[in-house]
């Protein structure tokens, strides 16, 4: 292997990886001889793409934050409950691990999420001189943790399912659930749709070593 | 430049697109990319017959952890009971549509859709991959496999209802059913399923 250089990129060689089935690839080829799928050296539209939804998902943050995710009516009393007061709520009768899970499932994760696709995606945008090694550890970990935020989805609609008794005890889902399920939504795609090798031309090469 | 691409023992990192050496890697152990650590190749090994059986048990599970209550309330003499499926369609009733279709195809239709592809795969492996018809469904039920992967989301579904259990414990009465019982075999059976199985290893049978 002395033809392969410590820091040379697929692209140099004009070899790529199938998108679909990973197989290495002659780019000449156009499609993967193994699945049929397109090849592509690079997805240059992808990063257009990934800003677009992380816009519109940092936007719909708002309301699935301010309005009422939960509503909640025990004994004729009815609470509307945001995300941010439903999990004070839960300190309020001392069930703090739930608290816990919950804030960080629905509050930190997806600001979380946000804010580092967003620093992510400027980093390529605007060549700014951040180590691409730290980068891309945590765009590993926004992937990964991206998908506990259904946690609250999916105790809503338990929760919704079970209790409906009318005045005495009902819960039902408040107008943020829909937000909340599209923020969720929009930045896992935001992550995936995103071409990553783009980091790696784009930055100058003398953060390789960072 | 060009490469001869029949040479095997190169590959490169689908995140950052590095050309690397691949080497023996002992079993159980992984190869990360040296630049960025993306995962790049494990040593593939999954034994057929085991992913089968583990397979149909998940499928076992599969009906009664839809079917039968994951949730009992008890409140003032009457007692409700409620199943993955009704508590999506009680979100969806109240007008909360993209919440229901969520939480269907995260807990209900992307498992079911998974257990039913790596069953397809296994069974056209063991049987009959030569004709060519099934190594054509083969290629297309292993090119979407990562799609539902993540679509499925039943660990995040299990922990919910303990959550449920908790914050409802201070109101009234809960039970678990006997789907959370299924629900949690369902769970564990895919668990250890999808450690067994690599999409790697499937796509190099497809080479053979
Ligand atoms: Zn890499």
């Amino acid at each position: 292997m002395s033809k392969v250089s410590q820091k040379q990129q697929g692209k140099d060689l004009g070899l790529t990886l199938c998108p679909s089935c990973q197989q290495l690839s002659v780019y000449k080829k156009r499609h993967c001889s193994r699945c049929g799928s397109v090849l592509a050296l690079r997805d240059d539209s992808s990063l257009q793409k990934s800003w677009a939804l992380l816009i519109t998902a940092a936007i719909l943050l708002i309301p699935a934050n301010i309005y009422p995710i939960t509503i909640f009516t025990s004994q004729g009393q009815t609470r509307h409950d945001t995300i941010f007061t439903g999990i004070t709520h839960l300190v309020d009768l001392n069930i703090i691990p739930i608290a816990i899970i919950l804030f960080t499932a629905s509050i930190a994760v997806p600001i979380l999420k946000i804010v580092g696709l967003t620093i992510y995606l400027t980093a390529i945008s605007f060549r700014l001189p951040i180590s691409k090694k730290k980068l891309m550890i945590g765009f590993h970990i926004i992937e990964w943790i991206g998908r506990w935020s259904m946690l609250d989805l999916f105790v809503i609609s338990i929760t919704a399912a079970l209790v409906n008794m009318g005045q005495l005890l009902d819960a039902r889902p408040g107008p943020a659930a829909t937000a909340f399920a599209l923020v969720i939504l929009l930045t896992q795609v935001a992550a995936k749709v995103l071409d990553t090798r783009l980091l790696w031309d784009r930055l100058e090469s003398k953060d390789d070593s960072n | 430049m060009e490469y001869n691409c029949a040479d095997s023992s190169v590959t490169l990192c689908r995140s950052c697109d590095l050309v690397i050496s691949k080497r023996a890697l002992p079993s159980g152990v992984r190869a990360l990319c040296p630049r960025c650590h993306t995962t790049l190749y494990d040593t593939p090994y999954c034994s057929i017959n085991g992913m089968l059986a583990l397979c149909l048990t998940a499928l076992i599970f599969f009906i009664p952890a839809n079917l039968l209550p994951v949730l009992e309330l008890h409140f003032l003499g009457s007692i409700r009971t409620t199943t993955t499926i009704e508590g999506a369609m009680a979100v969806a009733n109240q007008g909360y549509w993209i919440v229901a279709i969520a939480v269907l195809v995260s807990a209900v239709i992307a498992p079911g859709l998974l257990l039913i592809s790596v069953l397809t795969q296994i069974l056209i492996i063991k049987y009959r991959l030569n004709v060519p018809f099934f190594r054509e469904v083969l290629k297309r039920l292993l090119r979407f496999h990562e799609l539902i992967t993540q679509l499925s989301m039943l660990e995040i579904y299990m922990i919910s209802i303990f959550i449920s259990v908790f914050q409802l414990t201070d109101y009234t009465d809960i039970y678990l059913g006997m789907g959370t019982f299924c629900f949690a075999m369902l769970f564990l059976v895919t668990l250890f399923l999808q450690r067994e199985y690599h999409i790697e290893h499937m796509w190099n049978i497809i080479d053979e």
